[in-house]
């Protein structure tokens, strides 16, 4: 309400840009006012976007990128009490009575690097030269929720700003007819859309969901059963009343900046459409993700419509894969073997295409691919067929945006129950992500409730840039 | 625009606002420097300490050059910019460095006085009303601002004509448009107290309390379910949200508001509907709601009651001194568990509205509650054998290995059975309900109609307990309260007692509660403390909350910061005159409203603007405001003549279509259960669900606060997605083709008419009668439908600025 004039016009484009609102502005210097507008970073940044697979549920680490032989060695054993001393779980009731669980799927060293890849993930496994491992995450939530909220936003509790939300609120967009921050699911989370939320930063700075369909943002296409033509009248009507009422009250720029929006949600009604229309992709690029194939055909297509969104310059996309309302990584708790030969089985082969398909296109040096969730799960048996969750230590990976690949950073111990060696919180992990991507996690800040918030709160001491770009 | 006589300034005696960014600067400075460089330790010789010291330097020279921060040696070593840079291996948060360079560029002034003498910490100033003499003034409130505008030299812009008068205001108290024959009246009546008449009939109609509860609601972060992966609903969170509603509409005041919500069950504890006001601490984001850690949950809930309490009644943000001494505003960290030692022993409880009605209802709770155990038996009794046989069936033409799967015993069965029965291959083996229900004998179906007959009649008439959430002491002992280090609230630090900020004259609460207590008291001691004249942020933070309701900005900006970093009153003068009137008046919120709403300031036209103050800070015009999301939808429900003014009861849950309710947590038919009477589902939008963990799109592009935390202000963003969802949305279309049902059953030339006076309040002009008559004829023309192009006619006023926008 009170802001400058060309603040406020360029407000209008908050969410997809300002493209219609040029002709307003001519001379405007508008990266100073609009808040999407691209602003350069506080360094030097390695990745322009990033792309945050989350693996939504809780995967077993130790069933796919931290083999563990002794545990192996071990399955079926009891581990003493000392040794899970302080672990939380969820369903165990009690740890110091569960048994070791060796993986049931067999491990091999893949690239010249010769880093260890479950066969749940050999087609990723093909691409670990691009790929730096970091084997040694850990937190304290051990629920999804709280866990969910936690990677994403620095804290359990929900309403706090998340990662992409920052990311964008740092940085901008680089497309003015798309949103900065696209989010796709497979509909209903574990966390709700809170995990997306702008928190307490603006509106504008919120994840938009893609749905499926031609027209993934909400109420983008024109009402059934009004056509194109009826659409354009309407419009057309609104507008000439809007320029007689904007005429009597002389110049206010909320309402210029509320004729314009109607002219950008008009023109959106088509660029958006054409972003996720992969009819034009090849069949060999269709293919390589799994389009076609009856498992991989959904996640392929996010992971093709992610990197269509990277080409248009969008900022951070993030998928979340699982759901809990059908296929989901959390049926581990009691069907370890069924739940990650289907999750993995739906994401290893678009998760590989997207790395090649990037890197052949020249985008994977500017793309951030990162590969995580919200914990792992147990090195110990849940009952006679699961793991339980296990936030104590745990895998995720990164690639592209300057990641040097084909290493492996930091390891949990010889059961994988607890990271060792580097050990990394969420506060670590997302201020190297920042970081990446140009920004310092103590300088991006937002003052609310009398004080300048960060998304690593008073943490992220361990910012571990160097060790991923290889410095 | 006319001008008014220049009269004489009067003093400005702008308390502490002038003191605001020397003392923000200071605490910089205090909190990250001061160990190396305060009063004991002077490393390189310096200290920074007072103004002298800095000017004096140490052993490098001088660290400030006042007027230019480029040459300070302080803001170099902040910003990296030259070595030594400081503080060592980290730096100061940008904000903070924003605030030395501005420090430094505008002199590098020290605080004049110490922080405790802040402005907010005193009490609100008997001040004489500035005696202007013009017919502008027409109330005290007038010539205080005409005394600022003519201090900056801004004209006051003219009296708005009737029509924007009655829009504007009704809007303001009500959050609906006047109906057309309202605002014909009163641009009407030639009385000379019509505008008189208008404000004490808006203030007396029950719409009053649906508009400024839904404030209230906003600032105690309402929401009926508790959030998180469950979020689970808080059962009879309503029951608050009415009590709201209902005691701004009894004109409840104040300071009886303020303790009914702190203390209702200690101060009245004969009172149910006064303990009831107590819900506040139950209808926030419940923090009890991680998994296994009730030790943390509990820190969590305490920390919600004293963050909450002190935000919303004292407009302080105290949350930071959980961890350590606050670093602006001096609020020690002792402060902040003295308070949560008030709140130590709070625990959730029902409040029995009517005594009897609620032990009957736990007494018929109970049987009913033995009643479903028997009937769930029996009916498992009837369906087992059938399940056993369709299974037995279906399980004859099965895989050896499937079949053995399931004829094993659950706890038996190995890894690769559970596999097999829990997996893909099992579930084609399941036996439905409905797969039963076919196979029934007759007799058996007979059976089942009976307990169904007995079910309806156990639920028949069955309604919420008459109860209400509310807190209450688990008795007169209370837990300790530890200080807990650096807010690891594992580790135990001092042992402290129940008290009251020291920055607002401390106190100690007694410990030992009078023998006769079933309470330990505390948190009444606080609510007195704080609804009190004598607190001097109580009223001047209310009054300034109904200010900012009236003109979109407070007369603080910061409505819940009166800290340091808090933005410094426009009108401190103007302000304390107000808290001082508001408790002289007997804390009534209606006549304040009466007071802010009967002033020239107030009824001034929203055409206007200086480049002399882009942000109207001085009020040289009415800042025009777009509607709320509450409004718009409750607008259009009005506009299509289908708002439903029930009032309270049981949160409404509308229907919304797949597409909306994507990202929803678990199943729309949990999660979404939509209420089975559609009469309801039009009903004003303060009584529908507001979900913590999910936002109506309508909600959620129009700013509505997401209740985690308290929201003082709403952000008021012009985004391309609000576009979208007035223009496309599912709710857009139903309400114009409500309105154009209707439309058509008037006579053809009264209905472009019609739709401007039920969208709009008033009659369209000429030229707006060729726009629309163009319209209906090319939406005719394109679609051959009368009633198509009437919906679209209506669509389009919808999505007008002038339907968005109050002037």
């Amino acid at each position: 309400m009170h802001r400058t004039r060309r603040e406020i016009l360029l407000n209008a484009g908050r969410g997809f840009g300002a493209m219609a609102l040029t002709s307003l502005l001519q001379g405007a210097s508008a990266e100073h006012v609009n808040p999407l507008a691209p602003k350069p970073p506080h360094q030097a940044a390695y990745a322009k976007s990033v792309i945050y697979l989350f693996m939504h549920g809780g995967t077993s680490h130790v069933d796919t990128f931290d083999p563990k032989p002794e545990l192996t060695r071990r399955s079926g054993q009891a581990i003493s009490a000392e040794q899970v001393k302080g672990l939380k779980t969820s369903f165990i009731h009690d740890p110091s009575k569960a048994v070791l669980r060796g993986s049931p799927w067999k491990f091999q060293p893949y690239g010249k690097s010769g880093i260890e890849v479950s066969e749940l993930y050999h087609n990723v496994g093909e691409r670990i030269d691009d790929i730096a491992v970091i084997r040694s995450c850990f937190g304290d939530a051990f629920d999804h929720a709280p866990a969910i909220y936690l990677r994403n936003s620095g804290s359990q509790l929900p309403g706090r700003p998340c990662l992409g939300s920052w990311a964008i609120y740092g940085l901008g967009s680089e497309n003015e007819n798309l949103p900065a921050f696209v989010v796709m699911s497979d509909g209903s989370t574990k966390s709700g859309p809170q995990a997306y939320s702008a928190g307490f930063l603006p509106t504008v700075y919120q994840g938009t969901v893609f749905r499926g369909g031609a027209n993934p943002i909400l109420n983008l296409a024109t009402p059934s059963g009004v056509s194109t033509e009826q659409q354009k009248q309407t419009l057309s009507f609104i507008d000439r009343l809007d320029r007689e009422h904007l005429a009597a009250r002389g110049e206010d720029s909320t309402l210029e900046a509320r004729i314009a929006s109607y002219e950008l949600a008009y023109k959106m009604q088509s660029s958006a459409p054409e972003a996720v229309d992969i009819t034009k992709e090849t069949d060999a690029t269709k293919a390589l993700y799994g389009i076609g194939e009856t498992r991989t055909d959904d996640f392929g297509r996010k992971c093709l419509l992610a990197r269509r969104l990277v080409e248009r310059g969008v900022r951070f996309i993030q998928i979340y894969a699982g759901t809990n309302t059908g296929d989901d990584w959390d049926n581990a708790h009691t069907d370890l073997i069924g739940s990650h030969n289907l999750m993995c089985g739906k994401t290893d082969k678009p998760i590989a295409a997207l790395l090649t398909d990037l890197k052949g296109r020249g985008l994977l040096e500017s793309t951030l691919v990162i590969w995580g969730g919200e914990f792992g799960r147990t090195p110990l048996s849940q009952g006679q067929n699961g793991r339980d969750h296990h936030p104590y230590g745990f895998s995720m990976w990164m690639a592209g945006g300057g990641v040097k690949g084909g290493q492996v950073i930091g390891s949990t111990d010889e059961f994988g129950l607890r990271a060792v060696e580097n050990a990394f919180d969420a506060h670590d992990v997302n201020a190297t992500i920042l970081r990446l991507m140009g920004m310092d996690h103590l300088k991006l800040t937002h003052l609310y409730q009398g004080r300048e918030q960060r998304l690593t709160d008073v943490h992220g001491e361990h910012e571990f840039t160097k060790k991923l770009i290889g410095s | 625009m006319w001008r008014i006589g220049f009269l004489a300034c009067f003093s400005t005696l702008l308390i502490g606002a002038d003191d605001a960014l020397p003392a923000r600067a200071v605490a910089v400075l205090q909190a990250n420097c001061s160990g190396c460089h305060g009063e004991s330790a002077a490393m390189s010789g310096l200290r920074l300490s007072s103004r002298d010291q800095a000017l004096k330097g140490g052993t490098r020279g001088p660290a400030i050059t006042p007027g230019d921060a480029k040459q300070s040696r302080l803001y170099l070593a902040v910003t990296h910019a030259a070595e030594p840079s400081m503080p060592p291996g980290k730096s100061l948060e940008t904000g903070d460095i924003e605030t030395i360079r501005q420090w430094i560029d505008s002199g590098a002034r020290w605080p004049a006085a110490k922080l405790s003498s802040w402005w907010s910490f005193q009490k609100p100033k008997r001040v004489a009303v500035p005696a202007l003499n013009v017919a502008w003034v027409r109330t005290p409130i007038d010539a205080f601002i005409l005394a600022k505008l003519n201090e900056k030299n801004l004209n006051a812009a003219p009296e708005a004509d009737r029509f924007t008068l009655i829009r504007r205001a009704t809007f303001d108290l009500h959050g609906l448009p006047p109906t057309a024959e309202e605002a014909r009246s009163f641009i009407g009546d030639s009385s000379p107290n019509a505008y008189e008449k208008l404000i004490d009939r808006l203030l007396a109609s029950p719409r009053y309390g649906e508009k400024w509860g839904r404030h209230w609601l906003d600032l105690v972060r309402y929401g009926d379910t508790a959030g998180f992966e469950q979020d689970p609903y808080i059962l009879e969170a309503w029951r608050y949200r009415d009590w709201v509603i209902n005691a701004l509409n009894s004109d409840k005041p104040y300071d009886r508001f303020v303790k009914e919500q702190i203390a209702g069950d200690e101060l009245f504890p004969d009172d149910a509907d006064a303990r009831s006001g107590t819900g506040m601490y139950c209808v926030g984001p419940n923090r009890d709601m991680l998994f296994k850690v009730e030790d943390q949950n509990r820190v969590e809930v305490l920390t919600d009651y004293v963050d909450t309490t002190s935000s919303v009644f004292l407009g302080l943000t105290v949350g930071c001194a959980r961890c350590h001494d606050h670093k602006f505003d001096p609020i020690p960290q002792r402060d902040y568990y003295r308070m949560r030692a008030i709140f130590e022993p709070a625990v959730k409880t029902r409040v029995f509205l009517e005594y009897n009605e609620a032990r009957g209802y736990d007494l018929a709770e109970n049987r009913r509650e033995i009643k479903l155990r028997q009937i769930a038996d029996e009916i498992t009794r009837i369906q087992s054998p059938y399940r056993k046989a369709l299974l037995d069936k279906k399980l004859a033409s099965a895989p050896a290995k499937l079949r053995e799967a399931f004829l094993t015993d659950g706890p038996k069965r190995t890894p690769e059975q559970v596999e097999l029965v829990s997996g893909a291959a099992g579930r084609a083996y399941r036996i439905g309900d409905d797969d039963i229900r076919a196979a029934l004998s007759q007799a058996d179906t007979e059976r089942l109609h009976a307990i169904e007959k007995r079910l309806v009649s156990m639920f028949a008439g069955y309604k919420p307990p008459p109860m209400s959430p509310g807190i209450t002491d688990i008795g007169p002992e209370s837990p300790h309260t530890y200080i807990a280090p650096r807010g690891n609230w594992q580790m135990r630090g001092d042992l402290v007692g129940p008290g009251f900020l020291s920055v607002l004259g401390g106190g100690d609460v007694p410990v030992e509660p009078p023998p006769d207590a079933v309470t330990t008291l505390r948190r009444k001691a606080l609510a007195e403390w704080i609804a009190t004249p004598d607190n001097p942020l109580t009223a001047r933070v209310m009054v300034n909350r109904v200010w900012q309701g009236h003109f979109g900005r407070g007369l603080v900006g910061t409505p819940s910061d009166y800290g340091v970093r808090g933005e410094a009153p426009s009108h401190p003068e103007l302000l304390d005159w107000l808290a001082n009137e508001f408790v002289a008046q007997g804390w009534s919120l209606k006549k304040l409203h009466r007071t802010i709403m009967l002033s020239s300031v107030y009824r001034q036209s929203s055409v206007g603007g200086s480049k002399q103050d882009p942000q109207n800070l001085y009020l040289s015009h009415y800042n025009r405001r777009r509607l709320q999301s509450e409004e718009i939808r409750d607008s259009m429900l009005a506009g299509a003549g289908a708002l439903n003014m029930k009032m309270g009861g049981i949160p409404v849950v509308p229907p919304l279509d797949d597409n909306e309710l994507y990202g929803i947590i678990g199943d729309p038919s949990d999660a979404w259960v939509v209420t089975s009477d559609k009469t309801e589902h039009t009903r004003r939008s303060v009584y529908l669900i507001s979900r913590r963990a999910f936002r109506s799109p309508m909600q959620e592009v129009f700013d509505s606060p997401d209740g985690n935390a308290p929201c003082p202000r709403r952000e008021s963003s012009t985004i391309a997605p609000q576009s979208l969802t007035l223009l496309n949305g599912r709710f857009t279309i139903e309400q114009s083709k409500l309105l154009a049902d209707a439309l058509l059953k008037k006579p053809a030339p009264e209905r472009i008419a019609h739709a401007w006076r039920q969208v709009l309040s008033r009659p369209p002009s000429d030229l707006e009668t060729g726009a629309a008559t163009d319209l209906l004829a090319a939406q005719a023309k394109i679609t051959g439908s009368e009633p198509a192009a009437l919906a679209e006619l209506v669509r389009g006023l919808f999505n007008l600025n002038e339907f968005l926008y109050v002037d």
